[in-house]
């Protein structure tokens, strides 16, 4: 089940695979991989198909722009082929359409990692992880632990500063102008609070013996383990046959060269 | 990122980096507005570069506030963390871009050794942010991709909207804040006061 392995070690098994995908421009290597990944979604984890897809789905839509803004400006490194069709003036080549829809199918990928990882992970710990297997410093992950936890606050607050505009006789504005002042009037004072909550925060993280040194103990003990190190390998391996089926097959095409 | 950083410190800059992440992720979805209007002229590639300063404020702010080496790049790493956690369509490699950009930003201030936070540095930075991350981005999203001359104008837009968005906007923020009295324990209030008491004296 991936939402046992380890935060760190499935950030980096998210991560890596996200960069080696950057280097390629054909639609065979990037679709076969989103096809790799999703079914490492759907049989790896419980994420429920209807939930995947509702935060899934609005990113076709900025996919398909992607690719449609590369197919109209590719440029001559990726505008090979013949002309498929002329419009506004522009000619649309084989080239570009195949790596507009290579970017597009890239970007996919990344959302379905992205989701593989957001949807799997408890924030805290995500965090504790960072700390016991990353040696980042506790005073940054609990921070960030703090911080994020202060976020429904801002809701809350946002109502009050509303309500208190109200009884102040504050109406809401017109025009571009009114509207910054708005903006200006409930960013600001929500900032400060949750500056002053930063504080606050501290003090109280101080009196009560934190003091960010990093040899302590924790209430949950991650450790790294073989299913961990097997995730990695089968996300980065997964990747890499991929690759290799596609370069026999002659798909590779690494920024615009075909191999 | 030592001793020298009180805990305070540390937290304010990871509540900066969590709720600009949220605003972070608000603005991805103006940005795919603006370039929807922008579209049917062909103006599509600028929707997102318009606006993209915005995503390097949270750098300016932490650095400006709390003046220490590293507030630039962290904070802007905790607002891609956040982004992350919240899920995001450009994925974990966000974590990474965040990087690049705070790496940007720490640049300027870099190479001022710290020690001047000034209007021109911050513009500097928010400018030295937008360099990088379109260098960046030119790899990682496969805007290498593009036609030259639209490269060459999204870069131009991006670089001035990291001046205006990040640097410009991120000071005239700090400013109204410090004004409020809550950055009282931080360096850039510490300064306020002082011009304070020299304006009184």
């Amino acid at each position: 089940m991936i939402s046992s392995i380890n935060p760190s070690i499935k950030a980096i098994a998210v991560l890596i695979p996200g960069i080696m995908l950057g280097f390629t421009f054909d639609v065979f290597t990037p679709l076969l991989y989103f096809i790799f990944i999703l079914i490492v979604t759907f049989t790896m984890s419980d994420i429920p198909i209807s939930k995947w897809l509702k935060f899934f789905s609005p990113f076709l839509i900025v996919a398909a722009s992607f690719a449609w803004m590369t197919i109209l400006y590719a440029n001559q490194t990726f505008s090979y082929g013949k002309v498929l069709f002329t419009i506004w003036g522009l000619e649309i080549t084989e080239g570009s359409v195949i790596t507009g829809c290579s970017l597009a199918l890239r970007s996919l990928c990344f959302v379905s990692l992205s989701l593989l990882f957001a949807l799997t992970t408890d924030s805290t710990k995500f965090m504790l992880s960072l700390m016991q297997q990353c040696k980042v410093p506790p005073k940054i992950t609990y921070g960030i632990l703090a911080g994020y936890r202060f976020l429904p606050s801002f809701r809350e607050e946002m109502e009050i500063l509303k309500q208190a505009h109200r009884i102040r006789g504050v109406h809401r504005t017109k025009g571009i102008k009114g509207k910054l002042q708005q903006l200006k009037r409930y960013s600001i004072p929500l900032l400060a609070s949750g500056i002053r909550k930063a504080e606050r925060v501290a003090i109280a993280m101080e009196s009560k013996g934190f003091t960010g040194e990093r040899e302590r103990t924790h209430f949950h003990q991650l450790t790294v383990q073989k299913k961990d190190w097997m995730f990695l390998a089968l996300l980065i391996g997964g990747l890499a046959v991929i690759y290799i089926t596609s370069y026999y097959l002659g798909y590779l095409n690494i920024f615009g060269k075909q191999f | 990122m030592g001793n020298q950083w009180k805990l305070k410190e540390i937290v304010l800059m990871s509540i900066l980096g969590v709720v600009f992440g949220i605003i972070y992720l608000a603005f991805f979805l103006i940005g795919q507005g603006i370039r929807n209007i922008l579209a049917p002229f062909g103006l599509a590639p600028f929707g997102y570069e318009i606006i993209f300063g915005i995503w390097f404020i949270v750098s300016i702010i932490a650095a400006y506030i709390i003046r220490k080496p590293g507030a630039a790049f962290t904070a802007e790493v905790i607002a891609g963390i956040t982004e992350v956690l919240l899920g995001t369509a450009a994925g974990p490699g966000l974590i990474l871009s965040a990087a690049v950009q705070g790496a940007g930003a720490e640049l300027a201030f870099a190479l001022t050794r710290w020690k001047d936070y000034r209007l021109r540095v911050l513009v500097l930075s928010g400018m030295t942010a937008a360099v990088i991350s379109f260098a960046w981005h030119l790899f990682y999203a496969g805007n290498i991709a593009l036609a030259p001359g639209v490269i060459v104008a999204t870069f131009a837009v991006r670089v001035f909207s990291g001046a205006l968005l990040a640097g410009v906007l991120g000071k005239w923020i700090s400013d109204q804040l410090a004004k409020t009295g809550v950055l009282r324990g931080y360096a850039l209030g510490k300064e306020l006061q002082k011009q304070r008491e020299q304006g009184a004296a």
